[in-house]
Parts: C-alpha cells; sequence; structure tokens
C-alpha cells in the first residue's frame, strides 16, 4: 500500500473514531441506509433459522435464490441470464466487485476507470497485479465521463472498462447514448466490461440507467454486479450477485470457491424474501432519498457550494474549492466544530481534494440539522479566509 | 467474432490448477452425503432468540470490518481457554466462513513473506486460496503413517532450506490426527531458530476428546504464529459461513484491509449467531463428542474387520480410511448405495477416502463390506 492512500484511509478511520465519540453526531459518511430491513425479510430469515439453517448452499448460491435474481435482472435490467449457470450470489456488492476485477484482470492488464469512482475498484485492481487508467471527469459536467477520451487511452494492455451507474461518488448517470458509446468502444477493441448496477433504483429527474449487458452484444463482454444492501437497507446481511455471461461466470464461480466458499444460508433466505416479497417498502425509501436529496441540494445552493447534479445513488459530490480548504482539513472541521461527519473527496481520490461527498442517509430532520450545522462550519470558515 | 480478450481470460484460469482445485462442500448436502467438512447439527433456540433479537433490534447494517468487538473478544477468550493461546479481540479477524479464514491468512500473511510452506497433503481450500495470486510455495512432505501430517524433522528441513511460513492443519483435515505436545514443541522450537511463523488451522480441534496441543500455546506473545478455524463448529452453525483468524498484532492490518475489500465485513447475523454460541459452549462445551466417539470407534471398527486400513486419527467428526480395493472401486459402491464420500485425491492422499461420523457412516460402511 502506498503512503499516500494510507494517509487517506488513517484520516478516515480517525474522523469516523471521533465522529463516534459525539453523542450529537449527524452521520452524513458512510453509505449505509438510515432505514432498518424490512420487516418482512427478518421475519424470512427467523424462518430460515428455524427450518433451513444447516441447508447446503453451493459457492454460487441457493438455485431459488439466482432464479429470483435472474427474474429481477430481466425485469429491472433486461438482462437474460440463466440462473443455473449465469448467476453468482456473494457477500455483498463488494465481493462481487473484487471478484469481476480479479476475473478479468491479470498482472500488467490495463483497467479504464471513470474518475472519480468507489476506491474499492481500485484496490482490488492491486491484488491482481493490474494497472488503473484514469479517465477524470468534473462537476462543471455533472461527471460525464466522455466516451471520446475513454477512446484515447485504449492500448494493446487495455483489458476491461469499468462502468459504475449510477456512480459513488459522483452520483452521475450514464446515458443510454454514452452507455452504448462505450460499448462500441469495448466491442472495437476488445475489452471487458465491468458493470457495477448497485445503485439503479435510485434515479432521479429525468435520467435513465442502462445496463451494458441489456444492449446488443454487451451481455457476452460484460459482467454485471447488483446487491440488496442499498436498495433493501440490508448492508449487514453481506448479499449480492454478478450475473454475466456463463464461460466467465464459470470463472468467477471458481474464484468465489476459492476466497469464501457460499455466502450464509440465512442472508440467502432473506434475500430470496427480498426479491420475491413485496417491492413497496424499496418504493417508500426511494422516495424518501428523492425528496432528501431535494433538500441537501438546495442546503448546498444556499451554501453557495457547485456539484455534480446527483442523477442517481444516495449522495451528493460537491466542490469545495470556494473555501480555500483541502477536503480533509474542511471535513475535520465541520466534523470537530459541528459534529457532522462527511467525507472528504481525497478519500477517494488523491486528485480530489476540491470535494465533499456527502449521502442523504438520515431520517430528513436530522439531515435538515446536519445541514443547518454545516452552514455555521462554513460561515465560520468563509469569515476566516476573508478576514 | 469471438472475443480474443475473453479467450485469454479463460485460458489464464483454465491453465490454473490450484485455483480449479474442487473442495469438498461446507455441510452434509443430507443424511448420506459424508464427504462434507462439516455436519448437519441442530440449531439452539437460544441462538434463534439471540440472532433474532439481534436482526429485529436493528443490527442490519455494516458492522466493524474485523467483526464485532464481543464475538472477537469471544473467540479470544475461547482460544485462550482451549487452546492456551494468547490472543486478545484485538488479534481476531472474523471471517465469512473457513474458505475466507484460508485466503485471507494465505495470501495476506503470506505477502510479508518469500514463501510459504504447504503440505503435500492438506485440506484442498488451502490451494485453491493460493491459485487466486501466485505465491512462492515450498512442498512440505508428508508422512503416510502420522495421518499425513508433515513430520517435524521434515519441516525442520525446510526451515533450514529457507521456507520462512508454514501452513499446518493440526488436527489434518484429512484424517484427523493431531501432532503430539512433543512434536508441537519441536516446531515451536524450529520457527524460534529460524525466525520463522506459522498459519495452524486447529479448526478441528473442539473434536479430539483427548487434551489437544496448540502451536499457539507455544507463541506465548503472541508473535509468530496466526490460528484459524471454524467458530464454536458443532452448534449448527455450519452454513453461516462463520469463522475466524486469531494474529500477531503487526498482521491484522493487511488482513483487515482485504477483508473491507473483498467483504467489508461478516453477515451480522452469523456474528450475532456465533456469539450466543460461544456463550452456549462456554457453559456446555462440546457435548457431542462422546457420541461421536463412539459412533467413530464402531465405523472404525467394521472398517477393519473388513480389511480396510484406518487411519490414526484424534479428531472424532471425520474417518479416513484406506479401502483394499481402491479408492475407484470404493467410491463407486459408495455411490451406487447412495453415499457420497471425500476422495482423498482432493487432499494429495489418492489411496484414501474420507468420511464425516454421523448416524449414517456405520450404514455405508455395512452396505460396502
Ligand atoms: C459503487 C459501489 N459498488 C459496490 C459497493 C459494495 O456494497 P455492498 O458490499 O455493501 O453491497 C458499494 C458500497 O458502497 C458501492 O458504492
Amino acid at each position: 500500500m502506498s503512503k499516500k492512500k494510507k494517509q487517506g484511509t488513517n484520516l478516515l478511520y480517525n474522523m469516523i473514531a471521533e465522529a463516534n465519540s459525539y453523542d450529537d453526531v449527524i452521520v452524513m459518511g458512510r453509505g449505509d441506509p438510515d432505514f432498518d430491513t424490512p420487516a418482512h425479510i427478518v421475519e424470512a430469515a427467523k424462518d430460515a433459522m428455524i427450518k433451513r439453517h444447516a441447508d447446503y448452499s453451493p459457492p454460487e448460491g441457493l438455485l431459488p435464490l439466482r432464479e429470483a435474481i435472474a427474474e429481477r435482472v430481466k425485469r429491472v435490467n433486461n438482462i437474460d441470464v440463466d440462473p443455473a449457470t449465469e448467476v453468482v450470489v456473494t457477500n455483498g456488492g463488494q465481493e462481487a466487485l473484487f471478484l469481476m476485477v480479479v476475473a478479468a484482470n491479470g498482472p500488467g492488464d490495463e483497467m479504464i476507470v471513470p474518475e472519480p469512482n468507489y476506491n474499492t475498484y481500485a484496490d482490488s485492481l492491486a491484488f491482481a497485479g493490474g494497472v488503473k487508467v484514469e479517465v477524470q471527469a468534473f462537476a462543471e459536467n455533472d461527471f460525464r465521463a466522455d466516451p471520446a477520451d475513454v477512446r484515447a487511452v485504449v492500448t494493446d494492455k487495455s483489458r476491461s472498462l469499468l462502468l459504475v451507474s449510477p456512480n459513488n461518488p459522483a452520483a452521475n448517470v450514464i446515458s443510454p447514448a454514452d452507455m452504448r458509446e462505450m460499448l462500441s468502444i469495448a466491442i472495437e477493441h476488445d475489452l471487458i466490461i465491468i458493470a457495477d448496477d448497485i445503485y439503479d433504483l435510485f434515479v432521479y429527474d429525468n435520467f435513465e440507467h442502462v445496463s451494458p449487458a441489456s444492449l446488443p452484444g454487451g451481455k457476452e463482454r460484460t459482467l454485471t454486479l447488483n446487491a440488496l444492501s442499498k436498495a433493501y437497507s440490508m448492508t449487514g446481511w453481506r448479499l449480492g450477485w454478478i450475473v454475466g455471461p456463463a464461460d466467465l461466470m464459470a470463472r468467477v464461480r471458481e474464484l468465489k470457491a476459492a476466497i469464501s466458499g457460499g455466502a450464509s444460508i440465512i442472508s440467502q433466505y432473506a434475500g430470496i424474501a427480498a426479491l420475491t416479497g413485496p417491492q413497496d417498502p424499496v418504493e417508500m425509501m426511494a422516495e424518501a432519498y428523492r425528496r432528501r436529496r431535494r433538500l441537501v441540494l438546495d442546503a448546498l445552493d444556499e451554501m453557495g457550494m457547485s456539484y455534480g447534479v446527483p442523477q442517481g445513488g444516495q449522495f451528493v459530490f460537491a466542490d469545495i474549492s470556494f473555501s480555500g480548504l483541502d477536503s480533509g482539513e474542511l471535513a475535520q472541521r465541520i466534523l470537530t466544530e459541528q459534529h457532522v461527519l462527511a467525507y472528504p473527496g481525497s478519500a477517494f481520490s488523491k486528485d480530489r481534494k476540491d470535494y465533499l461527498r456527502m449521502t442523504f442517509l438520515q431520517p430528513e430532520e436530522k439531515l435538515r440539522e446536519g445541514l443547518e450545522r454545516m452552514k455555521i462550519a462554513m460561515q465560520s470558515i468563509m469569515a476566516e479566509q476573508q478576514s | 467474432m469471438a472475443s480474443q480478450t475473453k479467450a485469454e481470460i479463460l485460458r489464464q484460469h483454465q491453465s490454473n490448477a490450484d485455483l480449479n482445485t474442487p473442495i469438498p462442500a461446507q455441510v452434509m448436502r443430507g443424511q448420506n452425503d459424508l464427504s462434507a467438512d462439516g455436519i448437519i447439527r441442530p440449531l439452539d433456540e437460544r441462538i434463534i432468540a439471540a440472532t433474532a433479537e439481534a436482526l429485529e433490534s436493528g443490527q442490519t447494517h455494516y458492522v466493524d470490518v474485523p467483526g464485532i468487538a464481543p464475538l472477537r473478544a469471544a473467540v479470544a477468550d475461547f482460544l485462550g481457554s482451549f487452546a492456551d493461546a494468547a490472543y486478545q479481540g484485538g488479534n481476531i479477524v472474523i471471517t465469512a466462513g473457513m474458505q475466507e479464514a484460508r485466503f485471507l491468512s494465505i495470501q495476506m500473511i503470506g505477502a510479508q513473506f518469500d514463501n510459504i510452506g504447504i503440505p503435500e497433503v492438506v485440506h484442498p481450500g488451502a490451494r485453491k486460496a493460493l491459485g487466486t495470486r501466485a505465491r512462492n510455495v515450498i512442498s512440505l512432505p508428508v508422512d503416510a503413517e502420522a495421518g499425513y501430517l508433515p513430520s517435524p524433522e521434515s519441516i525442520a528441513e525446510a526451515l533450514a532450506g529457507g521456507c520462512r511460513l508454514l501452513f499446518l492443519e493440526s488436527p489434518s483435515r484429512l484424517s484427523g490426527a493431531v501432532y503430539s505436545d512433543q512434536q508441537v514443541a519441536a516446531i515451536s522450537q524450529a520457527l524460534a531458530e529460524h525466525d520463522a511463523a506459522a498459519i495452524w488451522d486447529q479448526g478441528l480441534a473442539v473434536w479430539v476428546d483427548d487434551s489437544y496441543d496448540s502451536l499457539a500455546a507455544c507463541d506465548s506473545e503472541a508473535e509468530r504464529v496466526a490460528v484459524i478455524g471454524e467458530a464454536f463448529p458443532g452448534m449448527g452453525l455450519a452454513s453461516w459461513f462463520i469463522a475466524y483468524i486469531a494474529a500477531p498484532e503487526a498482521w491484522v492490518p493487511p488482513m483487515q484491509s482485504q477483508k473491507q475489500i473483498m467483504s467489508i465485513c461478516t453477515s451480522t447475523a452469523s456474528q450475532y449467531g456465533a456469539l450466543e454460541a460461544s456463550q452456549l459452549y462456554r457453559a456446555e462445551g462440546n457435548q457431542q463428542l462422546a457420541s461421536l466417539r463412539q459412533t467413530r470407534a464402531g465405523a472404525a471398527q467394521l472398517a477393519s474387520d473388513s480389511g480396510w486400513t484406518v487411519l490414526g486419527g484424534a479428531a472424532c467428526n471425520i474417518i479416513a480410511l484406506r479401502p483394499p480395493g481402491g479408492v475407484d472401486a470404493a467410491l463407486t459402491d459408495l455411490r451406487a448405495a447412495g453415499y457420497d464420500a471425500a476422495d482423498g485425491a482432493l487432499f494429495g492422499a489418492p489411496d484414501i477416502i474420507r468420511l464425516t461420523v454421523s448416524n449414517s457412516t456405520a450404514d455405508a460402511l455395512r452396505a460396502l463390506v
């Protein structure tokens, strides 16, 4: 691990520890929905403990769960998969991510990564010995990664292209036109697409998310992940999946067996209940995020912060360069002075010291209070700047 | 047009023999599946109640990467009282099952050493974990007469030859054989002499009905031995995928980082279930041991009466046999009678089969002999 990376991680660990020490802290940092898991899912888990606690699960997961996943990705993402051979259940989206990156990339292989992005991709690639090739995008363009920029960095070592949409932390959604263009580039240069759809149920205004695997020629070269964590508020259950073409999925299955074996049987039965049971809790949560997003954006406007309009996801990535402070310093001051935790952009990338990530994962009242406090912190920082 | 990139990925994966090593199921797929690592056990109502309570009270969110603090403390306590080990809660990483414990320890502790010594006969999960990223592997010869454990002499030889990290099982996951107290002391001394370290899989130690000698007990400062194992086996949690790594403090951060990268944390239901199991364990210990010992002895008698060699093993949950007519014939006959056994070839011992000890083990053997 490089020294820089370590400092970023330590900064975050220290801030989280500090946040935990305040009784009145308002956490707008970690991507963990405030809602508890819907009750019918917990009930299904209890039922599984009584009746199915010792069921065997193959590394790829229980067939009924894989069937429910196949039905879901068809319904939501328009991806056709065979539950017998084209689905692997994982310990959350995180394990899915690691498996996809390690399955597709070996030592020296290049993965093209639109930045900013979820940093575990870089960490997983480092495990595989691969090389990250960045394509930068910025708030003024709502973090749109230009396909032309992607095309420009392709080399004969390019192996894979990462497409996280809606994105974390940038919250942009790749437009259908851009997604088609990204796929053309992948086909032209024979790249594997690593697609992360984990926020696909949270798309705002008139934006539209298209899974690359649903487009003609997409499925055969695309591994797509998703998870129950964000949509069903099930982060602690550790349940996700990968879907993709049978030949690559057979390799993913072996890797999954090598790093952890199956997923907990209780989480798998809970997952079946989540996917096949009533979906209104998901809609209720999505509606709440829509309202909270508005609240956050209005407050940021008041503070004079610019940001990429969050087209999807559960957060906003705001440009804080006007404060004159590095994002680490700014986040630290907001935390220490006002007991509000937001993540510094430097935790995502060394090039994002001018950004702050704020999640909408608190009840509205708390969010309002957090934003109010943040405003006070910003005012005092700006006053110092001016004097 | 077919993708060359994909063809290349498939070629690389398919040529990776370690990565493609088949491994036994973590739990029996039914009463007649005697090929699995874990046996089917009922779940104590108190585990169900405690887990349900945790979930209902909102323990459905991310928790600390290395595990919830009370479970880490409970595992450290358990290792202290059971194996006389010196670990504290901060030394423990809770993992999503035994294979994650193998993977994290072999890859992340392994990354701190130039090479790793692996017994020629070992649980295939160790080879599978090695297949995920190339390592410099030194093969440790084993002694078939000693239940396929590498002898302390061959270990000392490997260390003298430059091996700096060992992966050892005691009990052996094939035969159930264990190292004696003197052998453990000899291995410990050799490690100290060569400033080397060890990952010690003692997951099956709870099935040993005599006293058990752990290498961790010789590492009084918890400096050079990491222990891995299932969390509270025999409590019905085999399918909940919950295990641990206990390691010297300096080895924890790289495993914790990798755990964050690969799964963030272990399922809360599994952790709260294991936490309750740790309390019951303390009160009641492993109550199944006596009955398993008897079942195993009966199976051993049946097998040896019909001319099969029974390998010496101290762990009561498995029995390893050398069928006189060869393994293939024995596995075929077992399958014809409706039973599955683990092929010793998976472990590196092609003339052996391994059966889990359960109510149907004797029936399976009767069907054969
Ligand atoms: C883009 C993205 N992918 C994957 C994950 C992993 O989520 P989990 O493992 O909780 O399902 C996250 C979590 O924050 C994420 O933001």
